[in-house]
């Protein structure tokens, strides 16, 4: 397949997200008029087009670089990715939708996905399921049929029926499956190893630490950039470069390394321009319960203390409930005692650890799908708690913010491991505090930064490619993260640069394994497999149709400290994602189309306001005899983003 | 407009240095009706101020707190902000500020001193000194004023108890002093004589107003009729009715006795495909039959139609005015919290006590059958007549629902406003009794306007770019209803309205009767003017609130003012196949049946009447009917409608996920809710108005420069700045905190060039003067500029929030 064909496969990728949807009832002929002029939304906003949409392969993406290539309209096949092959093929599936009742239709399945579609109704019925979302396949058998349901990671799930083959030697197309949907299970590579699209932009080169770091200024007279962990033997999971107290040596950083959880020695995060302010992360000391100290570790956070001159205290947020970090000194694990560390205060945030999070998140599931009980849908939806759990985290994120912003105190965050609500807590406040991680691409040095490179175990969170669906080890830490973000941008619509696209998008590209950005478990693992080399960044595939993922309200609010209210009464569950395959659930009005429009439109406006500019310059220049300096333009430049 | 230049001020003002500046204020020949910064309405007096309050802002208004000066007058609490441009004489009077409270809409007055909250009543004593001002107004609003330490505490505690003692809580006789205050002086009767009437809207008070809508409708089968223009045949009806060409005003004038309290099936509306939506209240049974009336009412029924007509009950399966009187009383307790108390609910009970409010409830069941109508409407050609027990509540709210989600003419604000005079004015609606303006009549309170505009909210906030009025305008009617000023909502009916102006024989009457709200035995003026309605919104809100009332660039599908009545490019397919003419089924509980004795009195008694010349409904025909409703549903699950067809209607989602809460207005006072009160300023502006603002200020140089050129340039401006309130308008997100601020300070765009002059460098940034002082921090690292690249294009706050609005002309013009 040429590279244009498939470049614009792409594009309309995330939508191909929305639309196993269910139910999306996509009629194949009507589709190519607006296949066009369609963005690919995965964001389910679209509604002039209506049903064309819907299927994912329809969309072609508007790019002026690729040729757009018009598609047919009885098309039948998705559009296969590079390198993405067909595996089986059966004529005789039943779908049972759970709004639509059964359906007869035909099934592939490739090494990336799954495609059902059914002409039994008009417009046709087409489903299209990465297999990376997969969490847990039962196969049921009967004397006649064999039955099979698949629960994914996000909040769906699809029951399929198919009659015994005849030829006793054939197997049914769903016995084939677990081999493609778990292939780290069967010895096999993840799609992404396959997937080999070339985009203009490489993604992979979006984040570099020491750029980063000295964004923020540093190193400066209090922080130095160590390489202490150049080859990960102080902390596995930490990242090659970290950012410490400049009065503390290389091998003084080892003695506290043993004296934090898995080595995660306290580090800086970022640090306030103005106040020297920071905020730094780690994982619990390891106390115990016979309250052992140490010298260095105490010194250490003293340091960070000293390094800012603004204030003499130090805070740690333990973000655990009290009881849960008291219970880890049973483990060898707890927090700060005040009599130890001098000067330092603890606060505790009780925000529940994965597990918790696991279950509440699957109770979500259970009241929105497939049916929404609507007389009792708040009491249901409040006794999943999972809103309570975003308001307490947004809580912890603003009372650290609040801390160093107004505060002008420096503060530690932890957790016990300091890589799941450690992470949260730090990327959330960073995301308040500084606009810059406001932008799109400050948002992916962000997640590159304090989720990618500090450890966040995504693998085991997520569990690509892995059948054991039992494992504690998953838990949605990082959905729950961009579901606070959605929180921010819904009370701070104009301080965001990407839109609700963006977000969607980076989630649905958490489970497909399409893109090699969330494989693995810390940066050390990464380079091993050589993530970077193999496969292909979601960076690329974003940074490639920025426009598709511009919030045109967007204000450059740079220097300003968000801080949202974190009362129930103003937060929302986030239906456009979470309910985004209920067909009933769809937005009345394309919004993506509108915010594209609407990036035109400012366009045009900095178009007309540069001319004029450039009118009154020369004008003021031929005058120049009577008005030598005419005043000093006013305004502030406008940047565009189109 | 403004034309007595008299000024003559009552001031009772107890201070003499005020009384001073009065003195040689009111010497003087100034047209000023400025008082240390207030600009008072002709007559009104300052009872008493206070100095250095500061305001709390809210969301909306940028969150933070504002200084300035507190007022009270006999007709309102007002505030000034400490910059507030001078207020210009010239201008027509505007009875509130944008941070005022009229009096009439104060339920409560709390204080908040040390370690403790008081509530205050007219005779209460204070034993400490306030520090925290809170307001509990009707509208939902909370306005939280607090004193500083320099406000002198004598003035704190005076304009605490003058407000206590004048806040006038609802009772009877507090409506007509407040009236007075506010439009009793001869200056402001002699201002609103002068008022004109809106002309864009349709008022639908004279025949010819009728007539203008059956016109815009294409229904040529249906004629004005006059016969209850002396509120004979029914005293709740307008005085003009429309009923089928062919029946006689005589034929009709049988079948009044027929309904409850004369309530004659009425044409509202017609779909473009040729359907008719109808309203009538019950039939009135124990009323002796004559063969004709069966025969009248038919002809009243089908007068138009041939084919089906459907009678939608809505007595049962819509909440009663108790139900939603119990219901919005809960959700106002969960929204402000018991303010007795001051206990509000948990957060983590929250949704579940906002669900057993069943207000969400109560406006789903209302946008479902609104939906169920529209959906039998538009598959053409048949009746549907709405009935309900008394045809004046729940009635008004299908009525003009349906017409909202099935005539764009509907979402305009003139279109709305017409609606509301036609479906709620003139048919009758309660409002006074509803409104209880006079707390004489718990019983009958119940806010049914006020769901149906969170109904209307509901499709807006679904279909934001189909509608030109905004939530803004939604908003300000929200709030116009309980401030007892306007003619709209202080009577029940027409003939209420007309009552006082004692002219009953004249063919046509100005009706908006003054005199409503006067007890019966007080002498009636008859110079004076009546009180203005509610539309006349420049008496209410500044030229920027108003401009935020509609969107500036029409919805994508232009609206037509003329619907020609048979538009059917579009044969529905499910339309059932020609039926017998003059079937009548009832729906019910959302199956329809086809009632052997739906006119109660045609299966009674002695079989004479059964012999009608309509043909029996038959039974084959529900089928069709059921298949109507069921591509609602259909439509429910396929997705939104193509965007080609204005007529389709506007058929909102109503999972339980979809149903929103309008927080805008219901936790516009929720204090609790502020987890800090930081201000995050949003006062700056949006990138297209500072566009706006740059070629402005381009174009003036330019004209500067070459004095003889003509630059035109209102061409531009006007452009740029409708795009930036189409920008906030038009998306969802224009509900939250930032985008909904903004088009407030769309009008505040053309502020003097130097207030936004390049701001100061980082460094010398005074971070802290944000709304007056408050040294809360908004913005606080200057990044080195150019650290990121991005220094030059970093927008740097005003010092001062509030930009300055004067000049706001120049970009309005």
């Amino acid at each position: 397949m040429e590279k244009s064909g498939s470049f614009e496969s792409l594009g309309s990728k995330p939508s191909s997200s929305r639309q196993p949807s269910v139910d999306s009832l996509s009629s194949a002929s009507t589709s190519d008029r607006s296949a066009q002029a369609k963005p690919p939304s995965a964001l389910s906003s679209d509604s002039m087009s209506t049903s064309t949409e819907f299927s994912p392969e329809l969309r072609v993406k508007p790019k002026s670089t690729a040729k757009v290539r018009l598609r047919n309209s009885d098309k039948e096949e998705p559009q296969v990715l590079p390198n993405e092959t067909e595996q089986e093929k059966a004529q005789d599936a039943t779908y049972l939708c759970p709004i639509a009742g059964a359906l007869q239709g035909t099934v592939m399945l490739t090494n990336y996905r799954l495609f059902f579609k059914s002409i039994d109704r008009e417009p046709a019925f087409m489903l299209d399921m990465p297999l990376g979302v997969v969490r847990r396949l039962d196969i049921y058998r009967t004397h006649r049929e064999v039955s099979f349901t698949i629960i994914c990671k996000d909040t769906r799930n699809f029951q399929f029926l198919q009659k015994h083959p005849t030829d006793p030697l054939k197997k049914s197309i769903f016995e084939a499956l677990p081999k493609f949907a778990f292939p780290v299970s069967n010895g096999l590579q993840l799609f992404a190893f396959h997937y080999d699209q070339v985009f203009p932009e490489n993604g992979w080169k979006v984040y570099d630490a020491l750029a980063e770091y000295k964004r923020q200024g540093i190193p400066n007279e209090s922080w130095r950039i160590t390489k202490v962990n150049d080859r990960y033997e102080l902390c596995e999971t930490y990242p090659a470069a970290l950012v410490v107290p400049v009065n503390i040596p290389d091998d003084e950083l080892k003695k506290v390394a043993s004296f934090r959880g898995k080595g995660r020695i306290p580090v800086l995060s970022w640090i306030h321009p103005e106040s020297q302010a920071t905020v730094t992360r780690c994982s619990q000391p390891m106390v115990g319960v016979n309250g052992k100290r140490s010298k260095e570790d105490e010194k250490y956070l003293q340091a960070i203390m000293d390094a800012n001159a603004q204030s003499h205290k130090l805070f740690i947020f333990d973000a655990r409930p009290n009881v849960s970090a008291v219970a880890n000194k049973m483990k060898g694990g707890g927090f700060e005692s005040e009599d130890a560390y001098q000067n330092a205060e603890l606060v505790f945030l009780d925000i529940h650890n994965i597990h918790v999070m696991r279950e509440s998140l699957r109770k979500v599931k259970e009241a929105i799908y497939p049916n929404i009980d609507d007389a009792h849908w708040l009491a249901n939806l409040e006794s999943t708690h999972w809103l309570e759990h975003i308001k307490l985290i947004l809580a912890g994120a603003l009372r650290i913010a609040d801390k160093v912003e107004s505060g002008k105190t420096s503060v530690v965050v932890h957790c016990s491991d300091g890589w799941d609500r450690t992470t949260q807590l730090t990327s959330l406040s960073m995301l308040m505090l500084d606009g810059y991680y406001r932008t799109i691409r400050g948002f992916e040095i962000l997640i590159e930064k304090e989720w990618l490179s500090f450890g966040h175990r995504f693998q085991q969170r997520i569990g690509h490619g892995d059948k054991n669906y039992t494992d504690a080890e998953r838990s949605p830490v990082f959905v729950q993260f961009v579901d606070c973000v959605w929180q921010l941008t819904r009370q701070f619509p104009s301080a965001f640069e990407f839109n609700e696209y963006f977000l969607i998008t980076i989630l649905e590209h958490l489970f497909t394994c399409l893109f090699g950005t969330f494989l693995c478990n810390c940066e050390q693992q990464r380079l091993k497999e050589e993530i970077p080399k193999k496969t292909v960044s979601l960076w690329s595939y974003i940074n490639s149709q920025l426009e598709e993922f511009t919030n045109p309200f967007y204000v450059n609010y740079s220097n300003h400290v968000l801080f949202p209210v974190v009362s129930l009464r103003h937060l929302e569950l986030w239906t456009s994602y979470y309910i985004r395959w209920n067909p009933s659930m769809r937005p009345q009005e394309s919004v993506h189309q509108r915010y594209k429009e609407l990036l035109a439109k400012r366009a045009e406006l900095q178009k007309r306001v540069d001319e004029l500019k450039r009118e009154a310059a020369n004008r003021s220049a031929s005058s120049s005899s009577e008005r030598p300096s005419s005043p000093t333009r006013s305004v502030t430049p406008v940047q565009t983003f189109v | 407009m403004l034309t007595g230049s008299k000024t003559t001020f009552k001031v009772r003002q107890m201070l003499p240095d005020i009384k001073e500046r009065m003195l040689s204020q009111s010497g003087g020949t100034a047209r000023s009706r400025d008082m240390f910064g207030l600009r008072c309405l002709p007559g009104e007096c300052v009872l008493q101020r206070a100095l250095m309050v500061r305001k709390k802002l809210t969301a909306r208004e940028g969150r933070g707190w504002m200084s300035g000066t507190l007022f009270c007058t006999h007709f309102r609490v007002a505030f000034v902000p400490q910059d507030a441009p001078k207020p210009d004489d010239n201008t027509d009077p505007v009875l509130l500020g944008d941070h005022d409270v009229a009096l009439a809409l104060i339920e409560k007055v709390v204080v908040v001193g040390p370690n403790r909250t008081k509530l205050v009543s007219p005779n209460s004593s204070l034993k400490f000194t306030p520090e925290e001002l809170l307001l509990y107004c009707r509208d939902m609003r909370v306005i939280c004023f607090l004193f500083d330490r320099l406000t002198p505490d004598a003035q704190v505690l005076e304009i605490t108890y003058t407000i206590a003692k004048t806040y006038q809580p609802l009772k009877p006789g507090s409506v007509l002093s407040f009236q007075n205050a506010a439009l009793g002086s001869v200056e402001m009767k002699q201002f609103l004589s002068n008022r004109r009437r809106d002309a864009h809207m349709n008022w639908f008070e004279s025949a010819s107003d009728w007539e203008q809508e059956l016109e815009r409708c294409g229904a040529t089968t249906w004629r004005v009729s006059s016969v209850n223009d002396r509120f004979e045949m029914s005293t709740s009806l307008s005085r003009f009715i429309v009923v089928p060409q062919k029946v006689l005003d005589t034929e009709l004038k049988k079948s009044f006795a027929h309904f409850n309290e004369g309530r004659i099936p009425r044409w509202c509306w017609r779909h473009p495909r040729g359907s008719d939506l109808l309203r009538m209240s019950s039939f009135q049974n124990n009323i002796y039959h004559e063969k004709d009336d069966i025969r009248n009412l038919e002809m009243v029924l089908f007068g138009c139609q041939s084919s089906l007509c459907v009678v939608v009950e809505l007595g049962d399966e819509l909440p009663s005015p108790a139900d939603i009187q119990l219901a919005h009383s809960r959700l106002r307790t969960l929204c402000l919290g018991d303010v007795s108390t001051s206990v509000s609910v948990p957060d983590d009970k929250w949704l579940s006590t906002l669900e057993s409010t069943h207000w969400l409830d109560h406006i789903r069941l209302c946008l479902r059958k609104a939906s169920e109508v529209a959906c039998l409407l538009r598959s053409g050609h048949l009746t549907v007549a709405l009935q309900e027990p008394e045809d004046r509540d729940m009635s008004c709210v299908v009525s003009s629902l349906v017409q909202v989600m099935s005539d764009p003419h509907y979402r305009s604000q003139h279109g709305f406003q017409s609606l509301v005079q036609k479906e709620w004015v003139m048919a009758g609606h309660r409002f006074y009794s509803r409104n209880n303006y006079h707390r004489d009549n718990d019983k009958e309170e119940a806010p049914v306007f006020l769901l149906f505009l969170d109904c209307v909210w509901q499709l807006w906030f679904q279909f934001p770019s189909r509608f030109q009025l905004t939530a803004d305008f939604l908003l300000a009617l929200h709030d116009s209803i309980h401030l007892p000023l306007f003619s709209t909502f202080l009577a029940n009916c027409q003939r209420e309205r007309c009552k006082r102006s004692q002219n009953l024989g004249q063919s046509y009457t100005p009706v908006n009767g003054w005199r409503d709200a006067l007890p019966p035995d007080s002498p009636s003026d008859p110079s004076d003017p009546p009180l203005p309605p509610v539309w006349d919104w420049a008496l209410q809100y500044g030229a920027d609130r108003r401009a935020c009332f509609t969107q500036p660039v029409p919805p994508t599908p232009p609206l037509q003012p003329l619907l020609n009545g048979n538009l059917n490019t579009k044969p529905d397919a499910h339309r059932p196949a020609d039926s017998a003419p003059g079937s009548v089924f009832l729906l019910s509980r959302g199956s329809f049946t086809c009632p052997a004795n739906l006119p109660p009195w045609r299966s009674s008694a002695s079989g004479v009447y059964k012999k009608s010349h309509r043909r029996a409904p038959s039974t084959e025909n529900v089928p069709g009917l059921e298949r109507l409703l069921k591509a609602w549903s259909l439509t429910a699950t396929v997705g939104p409608q193509g965007p080609a067809d204005a007529y389709e209607p506007l058929l909102p989602l109503l999972m339980g996920p979809c149903m929103g809460l309008w927080r805008e207005c219901y936790l516009r006072g929720a204090l609790h809710a502020q987890a800090f009160s930081h201000p995050v300023s949003s006062n700056h502006l949006h990138p297209v108005e500072r566009l706006a603002q740059d070629v402005q200020q381009l174009k003036d140089k330019l004209a500067q420069l070459s004095p003889g050129t003509d630059l035109d340039p209102p061409a531009v401006t006007p452009e740029s700045r409708r795009t930036d309130a189409n920008l906030n308008q038009n998306t969802n997100n224009a509900t939250f905190l930032f985008s909904a601020s903004k088009p407030r300070s769309v009008g505040r765009a053309a502020a003097p060039p130097a207030s936004v002059s390049r701001a100061p460098p980082p460094s010398s940034r005074p971070g802290g003067k944000d709304f007056g002082g408050s040294n809360k921090h908004t913005f606080l690292f200057g990044h080195s500029s150019g650290a990121d690249g991005r220094g030059d294009s970093r927008y740097h706050p005003l010092p001062n929030a509030k930009l300055p609005k004067s000049n706001g002309s120049s970009l309005a013009s």
